[in-house]
């Protein structure tokens, strides 16, 4: 017999005590993992590294309405300003309402550009942007919505807008690969189509999209734009992507606070539920307690014992709540991910496995340490009294 | 038979107690359970303390296997001051020099009978090979090499207390200390326990106390001694 196997006989001694805490632990961990990889998504989403040196110039009062496409000029002057891009958000659906996902009309030279990272422009050939360029009905799909669809080069997919009243049919030109696959869910088409098919768009865009030489530029860029176009006829708001797309996700409400709130409720309450299982657990073992320590074992060692049970017990619960919440990601990712975009990203990440690992081990230390520390305090002459 | 001195025989003292006291406190007021103890017990004795309940046999036997401290005076036992060890220290000791056996055997219920027997070898770190030897030695010494891999539920009350006095001389200690070993068998299984308690004796010369309220239990002992309201008494009878 080694050590490992006293400890797990120990904890084996009551079955069923020792799989309804194994159970409310794997419960809890699953659930703080995913409402905390829930809100690192959602921060993710307002702190996407790549976009560092990129820029939104919207309309001031809201994004339904446009601006000019001729400020696309006075951008492209500014010294800071490496590239421009008009993008508008078309909101079609290939066939099915219910089969959503994100596609804009843009401006398709610049676009390769703006979302260099997003495309993985590395991946893909000068040759294959050229047929989309030439292509005025061409389009580009991420590959995570092409195979979604069994889409492949030369397919026509006929969009049906719902903001907008064309249902252009278009061409795929080129398949391209993201190192996130949020951004595969997404699918780009000529800003012509949408200027010559829609009336009221034409020489309009709902967004321009800027790439700056220098991320250090952006306050002074942002600040110059929106004074330029003060008291105009389209004023603009310009900001970092990051600060744009935190608008989207503000509109869900403070739903970090909720998740912390929700977080510390399940701690509080498994640390309640483990600490007072290990009390009874160590209680009945009152005179085995004593046994030991007159046969020799110290009361550190003892306590050392009781406390590897402890840490073993949330151990295994810990890992099969992260194991499951895991599983658990993948489905969110197959069955949400196209309809938001942010959850295709949806991933229960190392630091949130190590944070509920580490949380996990503290909750089994903590529930165990005090009813142990107390059992190993007792006199052993006492212990070999207790009835038990 | 009966002696006025007392003697329990020539040989090296294993248990030396000077003028021992214990005294519980209960309320700023002080009980005393053991006054002036002094006792020397040989190494290689058999002595079953005797008295009435709440005489203090417990106590004493604690104090002599090194659970319990007293208030007052000394004890040397196999060699150690007892007072001088820290309580680390103290279960190394026991760990090394004294194997109990209980009145209920006090076996780990989720252990076999040759893991609760390693149990004491874990502590004294032997390897495995020599740990599954010192077991398999012990168990066959007790005639329970059949029954190893049985839990305590699957064991007889005879044979569970068989395997607690495996365990108890599994490290090979000099001392057995016992408290009413026989107190929850029936007649037959007392008997046989009584009998292996004494070729522990005789024949490992282990040195053993054991208390006991029966007086045929105690006539196994070489020596019987009597402690009446926490003083030793200073007649000994001798068996043999
Ligand atoms: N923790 C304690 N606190 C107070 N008094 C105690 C404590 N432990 C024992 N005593 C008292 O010490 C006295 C001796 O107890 P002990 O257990 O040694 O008696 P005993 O001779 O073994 O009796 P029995 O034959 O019934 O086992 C008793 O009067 C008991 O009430
Ligand atoms: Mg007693």
């Amino acid at each position: 017999m080694r050590w490992l196997a006293l400890i797990w006989k120990s904890l084996m001694r009551s079955k069923r005590r020792t799989l309804l805490i194994v159970g409310s632990l794997v419960l809890s961990v699953f659930t703080v993992a995913v409402l905390q990889s829930l809100l690192t998504t959602l921060n993710a989403v307002t702190n996407n590294p790549n976009s560092s040196n990129r820029l939104v110039v919207r309309h001031k009062s809201g994004l339904t309405q446009m601006l000019p496409r001729s400020y696309e000029a006075y951008l492209r002057q500014q010294p800071e300003v490496a590239t421009v891009c008009a993008l508008q958000w078309f909101g079609g659906y290939y066939q099915d309402p219910r089969n959503f996902f994100a596609n804009f009309a843009s401006d398709e030279t610049t676009i390769f550009q703006i979302f260099r990272e997003e495309f993985g422009t590395s991946g893909i050939s000068e040759a294959q942007i050229k047929d989309y360029q030439r292509d005025g009905a061409g389009c580009i799909v991420g590959e995570s919505l092409a195979k979604k669809n069994g889409w492949k080069v030369g397919d026509v997919v006929p969009l049906t807008g719902t903001i907008f009243p064309i249902n252009p049919r278009l061409t795929i030109r080129l398949i391209y690969k993201s190192p996130k696959p949020s951004d595969e869910n997404v699918l780009h088409f000529h800003y012509k189509v949408l200027e010559e098919g829609v009336p009221r768009m034409k020489g309009l865009s709902g967004s321009f999209w800027l790439r700056t030489r220098r991320p250090e530029d952006i306050p002074r860029l942002i600040e110059r734009v929106d004074r330029h176009y003060a008291n105009s006829a389209y004023e603009t708001l310009t900001e970092t992507e990051n600060a744009f797309n935190l608008a989207f996700v503000k509109m869900l409400g403070n739903i970090g606070a909720i998740i912390q709130g929700i977080t510390a409720a399940v701690v509080v309450a498994i640390l309640i539920v483990t600490g007072n299982t290990m009390a009874t657990a160590i209680r009945e073992r009152t005179t085995e307690i004593a046994v030991f320590r007159a046969m020799g074992f110290s009361a550190g060692r003892v306590l050392t014992l009781l406390l590897a049970e402890g840490v073993l017990l949330v151990g295994v619960g810990g890992f099969l709540g992260v194991l499951l919440a895991n599983l658990a990601a993948g489905g969110v990712r197959a069955s949400l991910g196209s309809a938001m975009p942010f959850f295709a990203d949806f991933a229960i990440l190392p630091n949130t496995v190590l944070a509920c690992m580490v949380g996990a081990l503290a909750i089994g230390v903590l529930a165990t340490f005090i009813p142990a520390y107390s059992a190993t305090r007792r006199p052993i002459t006492e212990g070999l009294k207790a009835v038990g | 038979m009966s002696s006025d001195r007392f003697d329990l025989g020539g040989g090296e003292p294993i248990i030396t107690l000077r003028d021992i006291a214990k005294s519980y406190w209960r309320e700023e007021l002080e009980i005393p359970v053991l006054q002036g103890i002094d006792l020397e017990i040989p190494t290689g004795a058999y002595i079953a303390l005797m008295g009435p309940s709440g005489s203090g046999k417990t106590t004493l036997l604690n104090l002599i296997a090194g659970i319990d401290r007293p208030t007052g005076g000394s004890l040397e036992v196999c060699e150690h001051e007892l007072n001088d060890l820290d309580d680390d220290q103290l279960a190394a000791w026991r760990n090394a020099h004294v194997g109990f056996i209980f009145q209920n055997y006090n076996l780990v219920p989720v252990l076999n009978a040759f893991e609760n027997v390693e149990l004491p070898l874990l502590v004294s770190g032997a390897g495995r090979s020599e740990r599954r030897d010192r077991v398999e030695q012990a168990l066959t010494l007790v005639n329970l090499t059949d029954k190893m891999r049985n839990y305590p539920r699957q064991l007889s009350g005879g044979q569970e207390q068989r395997v607690a006095i495996a365990r108890a001389i599994v490290t090979n200690p000099d001392l057995l200390v016992a408290d009413e070993p026989t107190g929850a068998l029936d007649a037959k299984n007392a008997e046989e326990v009584l009998g292996l308690i004494e070729r522990l004796n005789t024949e490992l010369g282990k040195t053993i106390v054991m208390v006991t309220h029966d007086p045929k239990a105690a006539h196994h002992a070489k020596h019987q001694i009597h402690l009446e309201k926490g003083v030793l008494d200073r007649t000994v009878e001798v068996n043999r």
